[in-house]
C-alpha cells in the first residue's frame, strides 16, 4: 500500500519536473532565436558592387554627404579587403616557390 | 417620437451584434474595408501613434554607419513589403492588406503625422519598434535594440532618392562590414 503511495508519487513528481522543464525551454530558448544577428547574415551576405560607382554621375555627389561617405566607406573596406587577400595570396606564392628553389639546390 | 427614434437605436444596435455574430464582415484580405472603416481605423492608427510618440528625442541621423547598418537591415526586414529602388511591387505588397507603403519613393500626396523631418522620423521610429495591430507590420522592439531601429529610420530617410547601384552598395552585407561583432 505505501509502496504504490511513493510510487504514484514519484510519477507525479516526474511530470511536474518534465513540465516545468518544459515551459523553462520553451520560455529560454526563443530569446537566443528570436534576436536577427547581423553576423549571422553576413555570412550568406551578397557583396557590394562597389564597381558600378565608377558608372555614377559624380558631379552631383559631395564628398561631406553622409550617403556618399557610407558608400565610399562600404567600397574601401571592399577593397582593402580585397587586397589584403591578393596581397596573402601572392605572398604565399612567392614563399612556396621559395621553399621549391631551396629544395632545388 | 422619442419611442420610435429609441426602437431604431435599438434595431440599428441588433443589426450591427447580428452582423458581426452571423460572420458576415468579409474579414479576407482581398476584400478592402468600407470607405468608412477604412478611414475610421486609419483615424485610430494615426491619433495613437501621434500620442505615443510625440516625446520620443531624435538623434542625429546624418550618419554614414548608421545609413550602412540600417540600409542591411531594411534590406532583410523590410525590402520584401516596403519594396526597394527599381521594384513596383512584390508578393506581399499585392497580399498584404493595408497595403504596406512603398518607402522606396516620396509620398508628397499624402503624408501622415508631423510633416516635419523629425516628426516623421520619430513616427517611423515607434512604427517599427512597435508595430501595428493587424496589418502585418510586426514590432522589432522586442528583439533589436533602439540604435540599430534608429540606425534604418536614418536609412529611410535617404532611401527615395537611391537608385538600384546605390542601394546594392548601401544594403549589401558582404564583406567589410561589421567583421568586429
Amino acid at each position: 500500500m505505501i509502496s504504490t503511495v511513493r510510487k504514484q508519487k514519484g510519477i507525479i513528481m516526474r511530470q511536474i519536473f518534465t513540465r516545468v522543464a518544459a515551459y523553462g525551454a520553451l520560455t529560454i530558448f526563443p530569446a537566443f532565436v528570436l534576436a536577427h544577428e547581423e553576423a549571422e547574415h553576413a555570412k550568406t551576405a551578397e557583396k557590394p558592387k562597389c564597381e558600378t560607382m565608377s558608372s555614377m554621375d559624380h558631379s552631383k555627389m559631395k564628398k561631406d554627404d553622409p550617403l556618399m561617405q557610407a558608400m565610399m566607406k562600404k567600397c574601401m573596406k571592399t577593397h582593402a579587403k580585397q587586397s589584403e587577400k591578393e596581397s596573402d595570396a601572392s605572398h604565399k606564392k612567392t614563399e612556396v616557390h621559395n621553399k621549391e628553389d631551396l629544395h632545388k639546390h | 417620437m422619442k419611442r420610435v427614434l429609441f426602437t431604431m437605436i435599438f434595431l440599428l444596435g441588433i443589426g450591427g451584434v447580428g452582423y458581426v455574430v452571423l460572420g458576415l464582415y468579409p474579414i479576407g484580405a482581398d476584400v478592402p474595408h468600407t470607405k468608412l472603416t477604412y478611414e475610421l481605423l486609419e483615424f485610430v492608427r494615426e491619433r495613437s501613434i501621434s500620442r505615443a510618440s510625440q516625446d520620443i528625442g531624435v538623434p542625429n541621423l546624418e550618419n554614414p554607419d548608421w545609413l550602412l547598418r540600417g540600409g542591411a537591415d531594411y534590406n532583410d526586414m523590410c525590402a520584401s513589403c516596403h519594396l526597394k529602388p527599381g521594384k513596383t511591387e512584390s508578393d506581399l505588397s499585392v497580399g498584404l492588406y493595408p497595403k504596406p507603403p512603398n518607402l522606396s519613393v516620396i509620398h508628397t500626396d499624402h503624408t501622415h503625422g508631423d510633416p516635419s523631418v523629425e516628426g516623421q522620423a520619430r513616427r517611423q521610429f515607434w512604427i517599427i519598434k512597435h508595430g501595428i495591430k493587424a496589418s502585418g507590420m510586426p514590432a522589432w522592439g522586442p528583439t533589436h535594440s533602439d540604435e540599430r531601429i534608429w540606425a534604418m529610420v536614418a536609412f529611410l530617410q535617404r532611401l527615395p532618392e537611391l537608385d538600384p547601384e546605390q542601394y546594392q552598395i548601401l544594403t549589401a552585407r558582404g564583406e567589410g562590414q561589421h567583421e568586429h561583432h
